[in-house]
């Protein structure tokens, strides 16, 4: 791709989030939904691969008729109440087609059902932005128009954590897996939004580097299926070492970062009353945490002297810069000592 | 005034009926003018006279055009029109929809929806949309500046995304 | 406390700066001195029982026992683990040391923790470096499947817990062990404080194991390499014995109608897995059957929540902690010279080792609870306070004793007596390493018998 429109797109590509980030009134979030949406399209279809095609192609359906949606209950809304702000009370009918609109864009449990097939299509850089940057706009939007229908908000929460963890059971696609994985996280978050924003952006801001780590890890060893990972220790002998904990912590085990957002979360619905929804939740995680644990067996756990599942593979020194991928392992490893900065730091 | 908007309704309910009867895409594409059309009618008897125009000039122009690109790469030796059977079974199945819904919610049916609204009979020196885009070339010029990088955007996307063929995808 | 944690700390740069050639000389020196230094807190003179407390971890005398069996089985598994990593890179010879000090130090975490939180995240924190050592060292294919096992039973039961103790945080506004015993019981409903009781005691009865959600154990115990079935059968398990008898206090109203069910399950585990011992081929399935029979009896022991009943649990564990300890390295001595778990093919070994039959047979007569060692002064105030609650339990812990009995012997006799087998030709010698392993296993238990004291607890 031509460097000059690669910048135009990735320059779209934030300014259609900060947009929505500073938007108050409806039209323009649904602006910046729009030219976020617009400007990834030529990214996941830059390799005119069928695959890639067909995922551009779903993409693009789907996050059109969320933004329609949107826009839809935004009018109905301001034909309702005669209010275009987004922070004004919504009327409780618009509030529920938004709540619907905004989980349709990022991917929550009833409505899916685009986001692994997509993800499958994509190379790892655009699944990584996908997976995080295209998620900030409608996350935030969906934390301002807190509180709405508290059923259908939990249902939502409940739905993503238990689809997410249910799905990725049967996957040997990485990219699929990581895609389940992020529904599940966004389970997560959706159900302590209506109590407590903070602790939503808290649980999102953790999210993004252990899946950037997983997904850069996944890159420095090019592999995306669980068979090729058994050959990582032969490229990468370090971080293949540090990967399951990468992996356990996006599964949330403590005394790793990905815990600190389960425990903040469960703590909060406990605080609301809600033990049981606190439950099942925290349940539900075990599902996750079952396929993160057999990404690490199959990266690290089965490696040689034992027997080998793969042959080891032709290989080159790594070129790009290991920092980044440093940083946020470290980050998604070892966070959890300093939850209270963490959370301070986050609170208004 | 009431008869027109009246029958500009009926015309898109059944432009609506025509498209989603699943007739060959050139019926469907005539369908979809035909309500992109009656919309503007409808628009335009609510007093949004300067938003129609501009609909029906810009949007169904360009529209007429890539509708007519679609047709002619998607032609069929054997159209179904609405005649055929198999269209004409949904026709009539959503034509008694329809009524079935209007006569479920006679009832509690908004009397004034084909009424033309009171702007247009008393305050027609200035419609209100034409003050609106005043407002914006006035006061929004950042949103405009926005439209036009999108307009940008929208271009290269265009470009990317239709460039490939000629390299085998 | 700070004493033991922050040399604990600093075995890892130790373990990756010194030369290969001095790594496990070092790291067992340095392990060795923690765990001499970690003495010092058995030697507790405060009125109040809370000693070296800062505002995160203290010891109490429930605790300290715990804690100092913790540090003494660091070197025990340094010196357990030598020979079979001698074949791996140096690099994993260094990970291996690392996994096991950082499980040191969550352990240490977890048994000084005044915070139940603390304690919870520590007590999860401890699965981690457990389940690398299963999964990354051990033997067969076997081992994914256990460690799948080892790590969804043990989080299975313990998020319930994890909600029950932020609920119970909600409520008293504080998880200080030292204030929370003074606080007013959590109101809920009836049907729900049964569940809270539950969700309290479920996870510490599944890492005990409790018989029917041990399932976990023996598939853990025999896939493991020698270290990690010397901690999870020395310290693990008791992690389970030391969270509920921290949480029974703040139970109390409740626990009498619970604990029926549990009790007999646990009593009723020791007679179960007790035969399951009594037909086994596999050595260290044997030795991690037994450890069930045993934790069941220490589970009903905390149960009944009578003061002879903790201390009894208390002193048990201690005692199974470093029999079946020493059980798992003689077991390992076997497989590094025969390469079977097997005991069908390592009979007669009296003839070939003689020296390490009289470990087996201290080690046998440990488990089997003979006098004067501390087994049997924990399981005879067991089976005395669990008599006292209802007669008919001697039936159980009667028959349970006596088949303990009968299958240590079955192990000791099958495995040392008879004849040797004609396949054993040439059998390496037991090493001076093996030797010290032992001894350090047994003179601690034998020398407890002298001053029982330091683990009674809290409650005698």
């Amino acid at each position: 791709m031509n460097p000059f429109v690669l910048s135009i797109l990735l320059l779209s590509l934030g300014l259609g989030t900060t947009l929505t980030f500073a938007s108050s009134h409806w039209l323009l979030a649904w602006m910046g939904l729009e030219i976020s949406t617009l400007a990834i399209i030529p990214l996941m279809a830059q390799h005119h691969h069928p695959r890639a095609v067909e995922a551009t192609t779903k993409y693009f359906i789907t996050q059109a008729a969320a933004a329609a949606l949107i826009l839809f209950a935004s009018t109905t809304n301001a034909w309702i109440t005669g209010q275009w702000d987004i922070n004004f009370n919504l009327h409780a009918f618009p509030a529920s087609l938004l709540t619907m609109a905004l989980a349709l864009k990022m991917g929550l449990a009833p409505v899916h059902f685009w986001l692994p097939e997509v993800l499958q299509g994509l190379d790892l850089t655009t699944g990584l932005i996908l997976s995080t940057w295209q998620k900030l706009a409608p996350f935030i939007l969906m934390c301002q128009i807190m509180p709405v229908n508290s059923s259908l908000i939990t249902f939502l929460g409940i739905a993503s954590t238990l689809v997410g963890g249910w799905g990725g059971l049967n996957q040997t696609q990485l990219r699929k897996i990581l895609a389940y994985s992020s529904i599940a996280h966004l389970g997560w978050m959706v159900l302590v939004m209506q109590f407590n924003q903070q602790l939503a952006l808290l649980a999102l801001v953790i999210y993004i580097p252990m899946t950037f780590s997983t997904f850069m890890i996944f890159k420095t060893n090019s592999s995306t299926t669980m068979n090729t990972l058994a050959a990582s220790w032969a490229k990468t002998p370090a971080l293949t070492a540090i990967t399951p904990l990468v992996l356990l912590s996006l599964g949330g085990l403590p005394p790793l970062s990905g815990f600190m957002p389960k425990w903040m979360i469960l703590q909060e619905l406990t605080k609301q009353d809600i033990p049981l929804t606190a439950s099942v939740a925290a349940l539900s995680a075990l599902f996750s945490l079952y396929f993160y644990l057999r990404i690490s067996y199959a990266m690290t756990l089965t490696i040689s002297p034992n027997n080998l599942n793969a042959t080891t593979p032709w290989r080159l020194q790594t070129t790009s810069s290991t920092l980044p991928l440093a940083i946020s392992t470290t980050i998604s490893a070892m966070l959890l000592p300093l939850a209270p900065a963490t959370l301070a730091l986050l609170s208004p | 005034m009431a008869y027109i908007m009246l029958t500009l309704l009926i015309g898109m309910v059944l432009g609506v009926i025509s498209v989603a009867s699943n007739p060959s895409p050139y019926f469907a594409a005539l369908g979809l003018v035909l309500v992109a059309g009656v919309g503007c009618g409808v628009l335009m008897g609510h007093g949004g006279s300067f938003l129609s125009l501009v609909l029906f000039l810009i949007y169904l122009g360009g529209m007429l055009v890539v509708f007519a690109y679609c047709a002619a790469l998607a032609a069929e030796p054997y159209p179904e029109a609405w005649g055929e059977w198999s269209v004409l079974g949904s026709v009539l199945g959503y034509l008694l929809l329809v009524f079935g819904g209007v006569s479920w919610f006679w009832g509690g049916w908004y009397e004034g929806a084909w009424v033309p609204v009171d702007e247009l009979i008393e305050f027609s020196v200035v419609a209100a949309d034409s003050g609106g885009v005043a407002l914006m070339y006035s006061l929004g010029g950042g949103l405009l500046v926005v439209s036009a990088w999108v307009l940008l955007l929208t271009l290269l996307v265009v470009l990317e995304l239709t460039r490939g063929l000629a390299r085998g995808a | 406390m700070l004493k033991i944690l922050i040399p604990t700390l600093f075995l890892l740069p130790t373990t990756w700066l010194t030369s290969s050639k001095w790594l496990w000389p070092t790291a067992l020196t340095q392990s060795m001195l923690i765990a001499l230094a970690s003495l010092t807190w058995l030697n507790n003179s405060t009125d109040v029982g809370w000693a070296t407390l800062n505002s995160y971890i203290a010891t109490d005398p429930l605790s300290t026992p715990l804690l100092v069996l913790s540090c003494w089985l660091l070197p025990l598994m340094i010196l357990a683990s030598q020979n079979h990593l001698s074949s791996e890179p140096v690099n994993r010879q260094r990970m291996y040391i690392t996994l096991l000090t950082t499980l040191q130090l969550f352990l240490i975490l977890a048994f000084g923790a005044t915070e139940m939180i603390m304690f919870y995240v520590m007590f999860e924190a401890t699965l981690i470096p457990t389940l690398l050592v299963i999964t990354r060292w051990g033997n067969q294919t076997e081992r994914l499947n256990a460690g799948t096992y080892f790590l969804f039973y043990t989080l299975a039961g313990s998020l319930p817990l994890l909600v029950a103790l932020l609920m119970l945080q909600n409520n008293a506004g504080t998880l200080s062990l030292l204030i929370l015993p003074y606080t007013k019981p959590l109101l809920l409903t009836p049907f729900g404080s049964n569940i809270w009781w539950a969700a309290c005691m479920i996870a510490f009865l599944v890492k005990m194991p409790l018989y029917g959600m041990h399932l976990w154990l023996p598939k853990a115990h025999v896939e493991a390499p020698v270290a990690g079935s010397m901690v999870l059968a020395a310290v693990l398990l008791k992690l389970g014995g030391y969270g509920m008898m921290r949480l029974m206090v703040m139970l109390e109203p409740l626990s009498k109608e619970m604990v029926y069910p549990f009790i007999v399950l646990a009593l009723w585990g020791v007679i179960m897995t007790g035969s399951i011992c009594l037909r086994q081929t596999d050595l260290k399935s044997l030795i991690a059957y037994s450890s069930v029979s045993h934790m069941g009896l220490v589970a009903g022991g905390i149960l009944i929540q009578t003061p002879w009943g903790f201390t009894g649990a208390l002193i048990l564990m201690i005692a199974h902690g470093l029999a079946s300890s020493a059980l798992f390295c003689l077991a390992n001595t076997n497989y590094e010279r025969t390469h079977s778990r097997t005991m069908l093919l390592a009979r007669g070994l009296q003839i070939a080792l003689p020296l390490m039959t009289t470990w087996w047979f201290i080690a046998s007569l440990a488990n089997l609870a003979l006098p004067p060692l501390p087994n049997l002064m924990g399981e005879l105030m067991i089976l005395t306070s669990l008599f006292n609650w209802s007669a008919w339990t001697l039936v159980l812990t009667g028959a349970g004793t006596l088949i303990t009995a009968a299958y240590s012997l079955y192990m000791f006799l099958m495995s040392q007596r008879g004849p040797l087998p004609q396949h054993m030709l040439a059998l390496p010698p037991s090493y001076t390493r093996e030797h010290l392993l032992m001894a350090l296993h047994l003179i601690p238990l034998l020398l407890i018998i002298l001053k029982p004291a330091l683990l009674w607890g809290w409650f005698a």
